[in-house]
């Protein structure tokens, strides 16, 4: 170990960091005198079997701290155990200051110091360094070792939020990452890029959801997804919903509204909530709230006549080669039927049917796929038609109920005359 | 023979073919499709029915759905057809088709039969009301029960009925089912008539046969529990005489002219 590397930039740093009888510690160590060697720490924790009172293991396993960040870095023992660099005669007492990291990692200290993590909120959760990237075992992201890899984040986090620290939504709502495709692609594909934690909500500045500052707040949520899923963000950006977006609009869906957060599967996934059968139902959370039709000027009862359709109908029995809103209305950059460029406008229509219905020409605009009852004037013949067989239906089968009841009642009367006859 | 007295020309018991086994077999391949097709097709109209829902949302079942349908349909064209041809070649056919062919007496039957059974004609005039109406049109006091020939009005407007219905049904289903050839012919709007109509005439179809034809054929206290004309095609001569009694007098003068037979 190249134990005297530093010794100099770390007197200053504690120096700095910590107060005075910090730095009388350090001065000592500058002095260079009688501070302990790593191996005058391994006469005692080098023993598998040292332990406290409790049975807590103070064993320090050297094969473990192979390759970890300090290791690599020629830190010794005393360099975070500061208050033994002083000391002279062992055991040393039971107790000892806690270990400050932020003594080298002073940038990562600000981070925290704004976070969540060190007690933000009323001041009772405090995170410290080891929570997550472990004591002596700590190893840079890269490494596949380490607590705070891609591979390793998820299960870290968990350590606190799947069940010990309630999170405003609860620990559930966390695990629901397990089941999401971000997660399905780091697990079984091993893709570190799949979004993990951190690629959301920030390593150390990690801030509650409901502040503004936060990565995953309604103002940031489209750049934190655009960070991975460029050409998607590009794609909304351009759609009607994305343009209001960037006008501030607070109606207008992000990313999350359609495709949840923590369990965001793959559209092709039963369970994802924009799944061929089910996008219906996320589209119309919006676009049948008859309060946001009138403001945006759009049709509402979208279900209902979606359903009533060929389509509709095919879809709510689980069909999923049939057209659904995305297939007509596309998804990321929908647009208005108005703009030249929507797969729903007239001019465009032939091409968008045409992905299922082979050949559709110009007559597939011709009329409205699915019109509020409301407006069914725009069809006036359908509204014939309807009232027509419905005035039909009615007439025909009452007259035949008529018809029955009087064959009865004729049957029944002949009977009970017949029988007070011939008594 | 000079001694029989004319109506043991056809006796009570005498049986008389009134379904052929080829109309018979018409009538079983109309039962099999339409049942098929009603079954298949009212998922689509009651598409919020727990029931269906329990039927046809797995897998593939809402898709196996829509081929039985248009089987059904396929089998229901040709079963059509050959009642057509059956009709037009046949003399029997050609017979029967003449009968069936609607007449101003059915109109004149409907209202008769429908007085009779009310009543109420007859117990005004037992009171003595419109003695001079009813001297005059005694039609109106719906005395008797009207005669039938050898199909009564109830017959007939099944009959047609069911003509229509297939006319409507086959030609909306055909475009549905060749949506890309319905829209290369006709604009949405007019397509999406077709939809309507044949989810409206189904209903019609639907609810006709549930309470007409099976209170006539099942229910109706004459035949209950059920006619059996649809599996043996018999008729007896006594059925002949009082439910057909214009078709059982022709049959009594034809033996009357030929009294040989």
């Amino acid at each position: 170990m190249k134990r005297s590397a530093f010794p100099a930039p770390l007197a200053l740093a504690l120096g700095l960091g910590i107060g005075l009888a910090m730095a009388a510690a350090s001065g000592a160590a500058a002095v260079g005198t009688s501070a302990a060697s790593d191996e005058d720490c391994l006469t005692c924790h080098g023993d598998p079997d040292l332990e406290k009172a409790d049975g807590t293991s103070l064993y320090f396993d050297q094969e473990k701290a192979k390759g970890t960040s300090h290791e690599q870095a020629g830190l010794s023992c005393v360099d975070c155990h500061t208050d033994l660099k002083a000391v002279a005669d062992f055991p040393h007492a039971e107790k000892l200051r806690p270990v400050v990291c932020a003594a080298c990692h002073e940038d990562v200290y600000k981070d925290i110091k704004a976070s969540v993590h060190d007690g933000l909120e009323k001041n009772e959760i405090r995170v410290g360094c080891q929570d997550c990237h472990g004591a002596h075992d700590v190893r840079p992201a890269d490494d596949l070792e380490s607590s705070v890899s891609p591979l390793n984040l998820p299960a870290t986090c968990e350590k606190c939020h799947a069940e010990r620290v309630k999170t405003p939504r609860g620990g559930e709502f966390i695990r629901q990452y397990e089941t999401s495709v971000h997660f399905r692609g780091l697990k079984e594909s091993g893709l570190t890029l799949s979004a993990n934690c951190s690629h959301c909500h920030g390593v150390h500045d990690v801030v509650p959801t409901e502040d503004p500052a936060s990565r995953v707040a309604r103002a940031n949520i489209i750049r934190t997804c655009g960070r991975c899923h460029v050409g998607i963000e590009k794609s909304y950006r351009e759609g009607v919903h994305g343009k209001a977006y960037v006008k501030g609009s607070g109606d207008v869906p992000v990313c999350t509204d359609c495709h949840s957060e923590h369990d965001i599967r793959s559209p092709e996934d039963l369970g994802s909530r924009v799944y061929a059968t089910k996008v219906a139902a996320v589209c119309v959370r919006c676009h049948d709230d008859e309060r946001l039709g009138r403001l945006y000027g759009f049709l509402t009862s979208r279900l209902k006549t979606f359903f009533s359709s060929y389509h509709g109908t095919a879809s709510k029995f689980g069909e999923t080669r049939v057209a659904n809103c995305a297939s007509c209305h596309g998804f990321h950059d929908i647009r208005v039927s108005s703009d030249p460029k929507s797969s729903i406008n007239p001019a465009n229509l032939p091409e968008t049917c045409g992905t299922c219905h082979a050949g559709a020409g110009a007559n597939f605009a011709k009329g409205k796929i699915h019109e509020a009852p409301a407006e069914m004037s725009g069809n006036r013949g359908a509204q014939v038609v309807k009232v027509f067989y419905i005035a039909l239906i009615a007439v025909l089968i009452s007259a035949f109920l008529l018809f029955i009841a009087a064959d009865l009642f004729r049957k029944v009367r002949v009977q009970w005359l017949n029988k007070r006859r011939r008594p | 023979m000079a001694e029989q007295a004319p109506p043991t020309l056809i006796p009570d018991d005498e049986v008389f073919l009134r379904m052929n086994r080829a109309e018979r077999l018409q009538h079983v391949l109309l039962i099999v499709t339409f049942t098929t097709l009603i079954l298949t097709g009212l998922p689509l109209i009651f598409y919020d029915l727990g029931l269906f829902k329990s039927v046809f949302a797995y897998g593939r079942a809402f898709y196996i759905r829509g081929l039985l349908h248009r089987a059904a349909a396929v089998v229901l064209i040709l079963d059509i057809v050959w009642h057509v041809v059956y009709t037009a070649t046949t003399g029997r056919g050609r017979d029967n088709f003449r009968e069936m062919i609607p007449r101003l007496k059915d109109f004149r039957d409907a209202l008769q039969v429908f007085g009779y059974n009310v009543g109420l004609a007859g117990f005004l005039h037992r009171r003595g009301v419109g003695k001079r109406f009813f001297a005059r049109h005694p039609f109106w006091l719906f005395a008797t029960e009207p005669e039938y020939g050898r199909y009564n009005f109830i017959e007939k407007l099944e009959y047609w009925s069911l003509i229509w219905g297939s006319v409507v049904m086959i030609l909306s289903g055909f475009f549905m089912w060749q949506v890309e050839l319905s829209l290369r012919l006709f604009p949405l709007w007019l397509h999406n008539i077709f939809i309507i109509v044949h989810g409206y005439e189904a209903m019609l179809a639907f609810l006709a046969v549930i309470i007409w034809h099976m209170y006539n054929v099942h229910l109706n206290p004459e035949v209950f529990p059920m006619s059996k004309v649809w599996l043996n095609g018999k008729i007896t001569g006594h059925e002949l005489r009082t439910l057909h009694a214009l078709e059982y007098r022709k049959i009594l003068a034809a033996r009357r002219r030929e009294p040989g037979e």
